[in-house]
This record gives structure tokens, C-alpha cells and sequence, in this order.
């Protein structure tokens, strides 16, 4: 890690005024939330002193010589396009945003809200020190505006297409050109007079998420509100967690397992179309990490396990298995990229029919937010619920999608689909 | 044992070559893309044609596979690849079935396989038998009678498939007399 490094302990108390003091400080931050089982590494980068944007030219081996020399970690995200380009699969659509951009940082903050410590290390002593006593003697920070209503946006898909492009997909599936795909809109508000970092810790505050994370990308703000994992590695033990399966829980908001009612659950866990679309990508990411795993150490655990995240019931599965010696978490990554859980099944030609239903292109959504602190170390969720901001014209676009399979009927997909944008539409999820 | 694994760019083919590694321990798997497809197979104990998207139609050139007199094991859209150059017929399915399992009857046990499959075939090519079919009468072994082939239309490397490895080790004694 870093040359200098303060750890204290921090009175979890006071964690959402450190939370606002980092994100209106311009710290590029990951956050979980309580209660969820990421909330143990909390990070915030301050004071980039290395960036990597990412581009068409940019190769494995640059992406490898940038995570991996010097101090780390190093912080960023990848976005679907870059994922496109991956897989080999060409689009004509006009990206307006990075392929892909990571950082260093001369100062790092680290906080584990299982230990309530905060540990601040960096390249320069009294860098650490000044952080340190700000953190420590943080004065009480005025709380996140309330969340604005955004009012309606201008869809790349409404109703009509988005239930029309459902209708379309299932034509393919029973063509055999896919056997699940992932379909989404993209909704825009243009010229918000907002700022992001308000709406960020808004969010933030009102709905609980494993996987927050907030990151300046030039003129962009990502806001990404993601439950999802997609590949963690510890010393070179792989976790992916894909989640497929979602059910609205009706009445008032719930916040575990525990609180929902067991027949709600039972017809989740034992809907055979929701079943189905989580078991095609647990076999799809078995796949995707064996192609850098050890033999015989890929193995599926807690198949059909629930969590609840945004008022919707989510069935996930854990999908293990162990590095190869010879490769790192970057060659996992990047085989296994995008995630599954949002192109379909098969992956190739899932993207390919994607490119072709949604009118919009999907940038960040979809792709990955990403911690790597070695090679065999790594954090990385998928942004879904994920908002771009644009600070130069204030323009706001978030994406929601859901998974199609053969028995997916059109409008309860769309239903879906919206019931993942309700934070962003100003309507709880009901 | 040197097998070849054929890769009709698909999401499970790593699943295949990870379950034939565990099914024979003393195999090397070589992976390559459908588009890669090689002319000869001189130093080949096995070839596996990979499930994949589409129908055999769309996967020209496979005769030099099938044709080659060595060992071939099809899954999937392997198995209607090898039908289909048989003379058999691929037809759509009329409830297509994705990520969930059947049970079939196989060398006097119950089996339940996992099955992702929007086509099927609907009368088998030359030469072919029906090694083992579901209640609807869906083949899901085929076997041929006198030529090292055969053809899962499961998915044996599928995690819902309860012992995969069984039926890669009878693959092996059918093609392999192993």
C-alpha cells in the first residue's frame, strides 16, 4: 500500500457526515451500506495523481502496467462499450462517453464499519496527518438536500417499444439466437440545474445498497447505486454473485429478508421462470470464470438465496472457484466482462441482438465499477442502477433494464424495468 | 488423451472443457473458436463440438469433423450439427426450455439433466439411434450404430445436471471403447 498510514477509530455515528465531506470534497468514493454484506470496505480516493483513460487503443497490458506498478490501489470504472469492443461486437451507435477510466491517488481514506476504523494512508506524511485531524474533528456537516423530483424523462423506449422489443426478443429465443437477453431503456433528463453530489448522497441516505459509488470521469459524475457483485478476488479466491429473479414487495418499504412475508418469498424461489433466468447465468458465469480458474475449483453455492435491495425481492447464487496461478484479477475481468447477469445468454450473440433492439447505447450502464488493490485482489460491482451526470449542460441519464427469457410476458417486463428506476422517478418502488 | 473442443462462440464451452479435465484426469483439452475450425485432426483422440446459438445452418463446414473418423461428441447444438449432416431434421421446439432440468431414463438409472434448447431433432440422419429421449419423446442421447458418435441434446456440464461426469465416462466407452 502506501508509504504513510494513520489508522483511528471512527464513531459509525458520525460516518454520514464523513461520507458528505468526502463525496462534496471531490473524493471518488465506494460505499456500502448497512446492513448489506459489502459494507466492510468503504474507500475514498483524494487527490488523483495518475489517471488512465481508456480507449480504443488501450491494451490488456497498459491496463495491467497502470492497476499493478506503483502504489495502489487504484480506482475507476469500465463501461459496456468497452465490454462491446471486448467481445468483438461492432455497433454504429455514437458513444458520447470514456470507454473506461482508472486512477491513483496521492491520499486514500479506508473505513471498515465491521471494526469502525478508519485507516488514511498516502505518498506524503503531512498529507496523511492533515486528513486525519479533519477527519477526526469533523464538524457536523449540513445533510444531503432532500431527493429533487426529477419529473418525467424522455425514454429511448417507452412503453410501447420496450414491450415491443420484449416481443421481438422472445421471437429470438425461439430462433435459438439467445436464451436469455437483458433488455433496457435509457431515461434522460436534459439541463437539470442539480448537483450530483447532492443527488448522490441523497440516494445514498434513502436507499440502502451494497454496492454506492460515486467517481468524476472529466465533465461526467457517475452515480451508481449498484446491489449487485460481479467478481471479488481475495488472494486469488473468485466470488461472483449474479443476481436474476425480482419480485416487488408490496406495501410498506422493507429493508431485510426477515420482514417479508414467506409465501412472497416461495414464489420467487419457486417460480420456474425466475429459476430459470438465474440458473442460465450461474452456468454462464461458471463459464466465464473458468476460463481463468483452476480445474475442478469452480463450484455454485447458496443457489437461490434473497436479499432485498430498492423494496424488490433479489434471488442471487455465489459462484466460486480459484485463480490460476498464471493469471491475474485483470485477465478475469477482463475475459468475464461485461457481467453476465445484464448482456444474457449466450454472451456473444445476446450483445449482438442488444446492439440491435435498444436505440440508445448503454455507456456506463451495465458495465463495472472496479477497486484493484493487487493482482490477486480485486472489488468490482455491476452499474446497474447507475445515473450519469453531465456537470457542463446538467444533463441526467439513468438506464433500468430486466431479463427476458421464453416465459416473460411484455408489459410485466416493462413493469420490471420501471419498478428499478423508481428511486430515480421520485416513486418508491411499490 | 488429446481432445479438441470446438467453440461455437458459446457461454458454457469453459463448463464443457473444465467437466471433461475432471470426467479424464490423464486429458489436455485444446479450446478453439468455430471460426478456427481445423482442416485435419491428425493428433485429435476426441473432438467435442460445443452447444451454441443458431441452428446447424448456420454452422457450415463440420463434415470434415464428422467425416474425419475420429471420435466426435456433440452437445447440444453439437448433437443437431451431427444430425443434421446425417440427413436428420432440426425443427423448432414448440415450448422452447432454457435453464431448467428434465429426467430422463439412462443405462437403467434416472437421470436429471439440465436442458437449454430452442430447437430439436425431429427425425434422426442416417445411421443414428435413439440412445435415450424425454416423456415428450425429445431424443436426448443420440448414439450412431456403427461410427465413433454421439450426441447429448442436455447439458451435461450444466450445474443443474446432477453427475455429468457419468455421462462423459459413457461417452467414452461408446466412441472412445474406452
Amino acid at each position: 500500500m502506501m508509504p504513510f498510514e494513520e489508522s483511528f477509530a471512527f464513531d459509525p455515528e458520525r460516518f454520514p457526515d464523513l461520507k458528505s465531506w468526502l463525496v462534496r470534497n471531490g473524493a471518488d468514493v465506494f460505499f456500502s451500506s448497512p446492513g448489506f454484506s459489502g459494507e466492510t470496505r468503504c474507500f475514498a480516493g483524494l487527490d488523483p495523481i495518475k489517471e488512465l483513460v481508456v480507449d480504443e487503443s488501450t491494451s490488456r497490458e497498459q491496463l495491467k502496467e497502470f492497476a499493478f506498478s506503483g502504489f495502489g490501489p487504484c480506482f475507476g470504472y469500465m463501461s459496456y462499450t468497452y465490454g462491446m469492443m471486448l467481445r468483438g461486437i461492432r455497433t454504429d451507435k455514437k458513444s458520447f462517453f470514456p470507454l473506461g477510466h482508472l486512477k491513483k491517488y496521492a491520499l486514500l481514506l479506508r473505513y471498515d464499519a465491521s471494526t469502525d476504523v478508519v485507516r488514511i494512508s498516502g505518498l506524503d506524511a503531512g498529507q496523511v496527518s492533515l486528513l486525519v485531524k479533519i477527519v477526526s474533528e469533523l464538524p457536523l456537516q449540513p445533510k444531503p438536500i432532500p431527493f429533487p423530483d426529477l419529473g418525467q424523462p424522455q425514454v429511448s423506449m417507452n412503453k410501447f417499444a420496450y414491450e415491443a422489443g420484449v416481443s421481438e426478443t422472445l421471437e429470438r429465443i425461439r430462433q435459438g439466437w439467445t436464451y436469455q437477453l437483458n433488455l433496457s431503456t435509457r431515461m434522460y433528463w436534459p439541463c437539470m440545474p442539480l448537483d450530483p453530489s447532492e443527488i448522490f448522497l441523497g440516494l445514498h441516505t434513502a436507499f440502502g445498497a451494497p454496492f454506492y459509488a460515486y467517481v468524476s470521469s472529466g465533465r461526467y459524475r457517475i452515480l451508481s447505486t449498484s446491489p449487485e457483485l460481479f467478481l471479488r478476488v481475495r488472494e486469488g479466491e473468485v466470488l461472483s454473485r449474479p443476481i436474476k429473479g425480482t419480485l416487488a414487495v408490496p406495501g410498506d418499504p422493507v429493508t431485510s429478508v426477515a420482514e417479508v412475508d414467506e409465501k412472497l418469498l416461495y414464489e420467487l424461489t419457486e417460480s420456474d421462470k425466475e429459476c430459470a433466468e438465474l440458473s442460465m447465468i450461474v452456468d454462464l458465469m461458471r463459464n466465464d470464470i473458468s476460463i481463468n480458474c483452476a480445474y475442478g475449483s469452480v463450484r455454485v453455492e447458496n443457489h437461490k438465496s434473497v436479499f432485498v435491495v430498492d423494496n424488490l425481492l433479489q434471488m442471487y447464487a455465489d459462484v466460486r472457484g480459484m485463480l490460476r496461478q498464471d493469471r491475474d484479477c485483470l485477465d478475469l475481468f477482463l475475459d468475464a466482462f461485461p457481467g453476465g447477469s445484464i448482456t444474457g445468454c449466450p454472451k456473444k450473440s445476446s450483445m449482438r441482438i442488444i446492439d440491435e433492439l435498444e436505440p440508445h447505447s448503454r455507456e456506463v450502464f451495465c458495465g463495472s465499477m472496479l477497486i484493484i488493490e493487487n493482482e490477486r485482489c480485486m472489488d468490482s460491482s455491476i452499474a446497474i442502477r447507475t445515473a450519469v451526470a453531465d456537470t457542463v449542460c446538467g444533463d441526467l441519464y439513468y438506464w433500468a433494464g430486466s431479463g427476458i427469457v421464453i416465459d416473460s410476458q411484455p408489459d410485466r417486463e416493462y413493469r420490471e424495468t420501471m419498478s428499478k428506476a423508481g428511486k430515480f422517478l421520485g416513486v418508491a418502488a411499490k | 488423451m488429446r481432445i479438441l473442443l470446438i467453440d461455437n462462440n458459446d457461454s458454457f464451452t469453459r463448463n464443457l472443457e473444465h467437466l471433461l479435465v475432471n470426467a479424464i484426469p490423464e486429458s489436455g483439452v485444446d479450446v478453439l473458436p468455430y471460426a478456427l475450425l481445423p482442416v485435419r485432426f491428425d493428433e485429435t483422440d476426441l473432438i467435442v463440438i460445443s452447444p451454441g446459438p443458431g441452428a446447424p445452418l448456420d454452422y457450415p463446414g463440420y463434415e470434415r469433423v464428422i467425416d474425419s473418423g475420429v471420435p466426435v461428441l456433440g452437445v447440444c447444438l453439437g448433437m443437431q450439427i451431427i444430425n443434421a449432416h446425417l440427413g436428420g431434421t432440426i425443427s423448432r421446439l414448440p415450448d422452447c426450455v432454457h435453464g431448467k432440468t428434465d429426467i430422463i431414463s439412462f443405462l437403467g438409472r434416472t437421470m436429471t439433466v439440465a436442458r437449454y434448447h430452442s430447437l430439436y431433432c425431429s427425425s434422426i440422419g442416417a445411421g443414428l439411434e435413439i440412445l435415450a429421449a424425454n416423456k415428450a419423446n425429445v431424443p436426448m442421447i443420440l448414439g450412431h450404430k456403427t461410427k465413433p458418435i454421439m450426441g447429448f441434446q442436455f447439458h451435461p456440464e450444466s450445474f443443474l445436471t446432477c453427475d455429468g461426469v457419468f455421462f462423459i465416462h459413457d461417452a467414452l466407452r461408446r466412441i472412445l471403447r474406452v
